[in-house]
């Protein structure tokens, strides 16, 4: 009789945990099925209450349709949650020259007809700064939502996500741009035994600093090295004006002009502005070094290059075109897509090199590194969702992009080129790094060599120990503007490196003064973690 | 009793009357106060007098996009007036399939500037587009379209010529239909020479119509905005931004609306002054 209670209870003890503890397999509109654990899912979709049934929520995003970057997940999963929670979603694609402005007059306006934003974190100052969108700190230790690890996040990443130690979105994008290069071209022995003849070196693979990256690319430039009958390129780059072309320009100049310090002060840590008076650093000597470089390295690229936006560039290192290119980690996932891509298992990846000559604001002068001045970069927009304060539901958008930043479908994301969500958690990676899995890569069509480069460039470009400081101010869109527009008037041959950096410089100071230099000191410092002594 | 006392006008007349007084008159009356204001959204707005105005005089940016919409305007006005009268006398010939071709090459009116600019993304690709291809195999070189600042403002100026010397073929062409046959009648007993009688009685007859496509014509392109917007987005650098692209981005990207009014109101004056200059001068020549 004892015995029989005891397996009775047994009996009921499993079943009641298979209750709780009952794994919930979903499929997205793909047919691609993700199986969650309850606790990843969150009380609000296991207790299957539906408390947002009659509820639709509006979210903006950059277009790019079902398949595009940032917009696609949001159509993948949209069915799946919509059924989970009851909630209408209701996806609102725009252009990304338009975005920042429509976003801008609805909270400005008080109009109020997005609930939720899918955000350039260079938009965060500005946001936070007049209180549009809400902190979710409170939701995140709320185990009705679908549970996500901020803890796997490197500082450099967590820093675009928050506001001093406030959170105002779940993770989704990270973006950085390393270095890409044909690792089979490079390692060519023909091809280094001509590169030594000429230059009297040979070079390192990947090249630690962007002198030696211009060699190679000048080497490789202008002749038919992939044997496909035409001219090739050393490099590739996306330089058109208003379509994001000015971030190259970010990553590349950050070694010739950040002096590496122990804390933030008016001379070290620091790329944008005087932390002191605000006055902008970006006609500097070492800006302009930077710049000019910049030009001596465009000329080892296809002469198209300053009219190309994001997908011609990457599309012509895809065709196997350019030995290098340097941008998102789009470029690393598109690789591995063959429909696109001839160069799939010939990719090599790294952190963008670095430069032996800095220029030293203190001493006014450039000063020689024994080893190259390298900076992990956080440039682009990692693009990911906050609250509007005019929602009537921040809750039900809260949800939303909760779901999406769970450590599943993050990891899918990442492991998909078209989804634009680029690998930055702890578990994107592998180990030693993170907990992400090769054969869960390779099974999910990536090349392992490829895989491998990739995602060790990532680890590094994020925990690099100096990180360059990203710009988060109110109208951070407009000095990116004004920044873009001038270098592509050095870009095109209307102006000089130094013109077009003087007329940065001199629209910066037009837009500070116009916001406020008092105020906008004041958020800068917070934004780069600037203490006055 | 009513129709006669002619009341009954009013209601008629009233919808057009609110579409003018809520769409024209309001937002000019609106935007022309903003100009004395410093406006960012989400501040109070505060009075600043004249400094907008004052700001134009000491902004380097906007030299650039006058030089560049009056180059645009100058170039693209009097080729497509050229063009368009050479075409109108063509079809104002006796030709076989004339009215095929008369509805062909009418057809670009009808795109949107902004469809026309994503057309010639695709037209003026450099690497592998339509044109530069056919160049490729014709002669063995191409053209930087959209890279080059000199040939992305060719660019600019091909669609826009493309899509608006139609405009002028067709009202020019309805000009030359309505000139009464007997005075060709009698001038070819005078005179045998074509260019004789265009010059001294059809284009002096057919003049005010083309002054009138001179006018619309200098009007629109003053404001162009969507074929370069979509093109070129006023680049590479800023070779293509003219004065609307550039007022555009002031407002509604940066939300300067104060000093974007002042703008608007700055180009208003200007093609006001264009258009009464050119007024006066054809009332003299009239006169």
């Amino acid at each position: 009789m004892r015995k029989l209670l005891f397996v009775g209870l047994s009996v009921l003890v499993v079943l009641c945990l298979s209750v709780v503890y009952a794994d919930m397999t979903l499929t997205n509109a793909g047919g691609e099925s993700i199986t969650f654990t309850d606790e990843e899912l969150g009380t609000i979709i296991t207790s299957g209450e539906k408390p947002f049934e009659g509820v639709t929520i509006t979210i903006t995003v950059n277009e790019g349709g079902p398949k595009g970057g940032i917009s696609g997940p949001l159509y993948e999963w949209r069915d799946v949650w919509e059924k989970l929670t009851g909630a209408k979603l209701n996806i609102v694609e725009i252009p990304y020259a338009e975005h920042y402005p429509k976003v801008m007059t609805d909270l400005l306006t008080g109009t109020g007809q997005y609930d939720g934003f899918m955000i350039g974190s260079d938009w965060m100052g500005e946001l936070v700064a007049g209180e549009y969108i809400v902190p979710i700190d409170k939701y995140m230790k709320d185990p009705r939502f679908p549970k996500w690890d901020p803890e796997s996040l490197p500082p450099s990443i967590r820093t675009l996500y928050t506001w001093g130690d406030t959170w105002y979105g779940p993770l989704n994008d990270s973006d950085g741009q390393v270095l890409y290069y044909r690792k089979d071209i490079l390692n060519n022995p023909d091809y280094r035994a001509k590169f030594k003849e000429k230059y009297g070196y040979e070079y390192n693979v990947p090249p630690k600093t962007w002198n030696e990256l211009y060699d190679i690319s000048e080497f490789f430039n202008g002749w038919d090295w992939n044997n496909d009958g035409e001219p090739d390129s050393g490099i590739v780059m996306h330089l058109k004006v208003g379509a994001q072309g000015m971030y190259h320009y970010a990553s590349l100049s950050a070694p010739f002009c950040i002096m590496p310090g122990e804390k933030v002060d008016k001379y070290h840590n620091v790329y944008w502005f005087d932390p002191e008076d605000m006055k902008p650093l970006i006609n500097s000597e070492g800006h302009v070094k930077a710049l000019e470089f910049q030009l001596k390295l465009a000329k080892t690229g296809p002469d198209a290059q300053v009219a190309w936006s994001l997908g011609e560039a990457w599309d012509y290192f895809l065709r196997g075109k350019a030995v290098f290119t340097f941008s998102w980690g789009d470029v690393g996932s598109l690789v591995q897509d063959e429909a696109r891509s001839k160069i799939k298992g010939k990719m090599g990846a790294s952190i963008l090199p670095g430069s032996l000559e800095v220029y030293d604001r203190s001493q006014g002068k450039f000063v020689t590194f024994e080893t190259p001045n390298v900076w992990g970069n956080t440039t682009g927009g990692s693009w990911h969702g906050v609250i509007s304060a005019l929602s009537k539901n921040p809750e039900a958008v809260y949800h939303l992009l909760a779901f999406h930043a769970t450590n599943k479908i993050s990891l899918w994301n990442v492991q998909r080129g078209w989804t634009g969500v680029d690998p930055g958690a702890k578990f994107h990676f592998l180990p030693p790094y993170g907990t992400a899995s090769l054969d869960d890569y390779v099974a999910n069509g990536f090349n392992p060599d490829d895989a491998q480069e990739y995602l060790k460039a990532y680890y590094d470009n994020f925990f690099a120990p100096n990180i360059a400081p990203y710009l988060r101010i109110p109208g951070g869109n407009e000095y990116w503007v004004a920044l873009d527009r001038h270098l592509s008037e050095a870009y095109t041959g209307q102006a000089s490196a130094k013109e077009a950096l003087d007329r940065v410089a001199r629209d910066w100071e037009d837009i500070t003064n116009r916001y406020g230099r008092e105020e906008q000191l004041k958020v800068y410092q917070e934004s780069i973690g600037y203490k006055a002594e | 009793m009513g129709l006669k006392s002619g009341r009954i006008k009013y209601p008629f007349i009233l919808p057009s009357m609110i579409w003018v007084l809520a769409f024209t008159i309001f937002p000019l009356i609106y935007s022309f106060g903003l100009s004395f204001f410093r406006v960012r959204l989400g501040k109070p707005a505060t009075f600043i007098g004249l400094n907008n105005f004052i700001r134009i005089l000491s902004d380097y940016k906007l030299g650039n996009s006058l030089r560049v919409t009056l180059m645009y305007v100058a170039i693209t006005v009097s080729i497509q007036l050229v063009l368009g009268i050479l075409i109108a006398l063509l079809f104002h010939q006796e030709i076989k399939g004339k009215s095929i071709f008369r509805a062909l090459l009418i057809l670009p009116i009808f795109c949107t500037p902004i469809a026309v600019g994503y057309l010639g993304l695709t037209i003026f690709y450099e690497e592998g587009g339509p044109l530069n291809s056919i160049l490729m195999s014709l002669f063995g070189w191409k053209v930087p379209w959209l890279s080059n600042p000199f040939w992305a403002w060719v660019a600019v100026l091909l669609l826009d010529i493309w899509q608006w010397t139609p405009f002028c073929f067709l009202v020019i062409l309805a000009g030359l239909q309505s000139l009464p046959e007997e005075i060709y009648d009698a001038a070819y007993i005078d005179s045998s020479s074509e260019w004789e009688i265009f010059r001294k009685i059809t284009f002096p007859m057919v003049q005010p119509v083309v002054v009138i496509v001179l006018l619309l014509r200098l009007i629109e392109s003053f404001k162009i905005f969507d074929v370069i917007y979509s093109l070129t987005g006023g680049g590479p650098g800023t070779a293509t931004e003219v004065y609307s692209l550039y007022t555009y981005r002031t407002g509604l990207k940066f939300f300067d609306f104060g000093y974007a009014s002042a703008l608007g109101y700055v180009l208003l004056a200007m093609v006001m002054v264009v258009v009464n200059l050119f007024f006066r001068r054809v009332r003299q020549v009239y006169e």
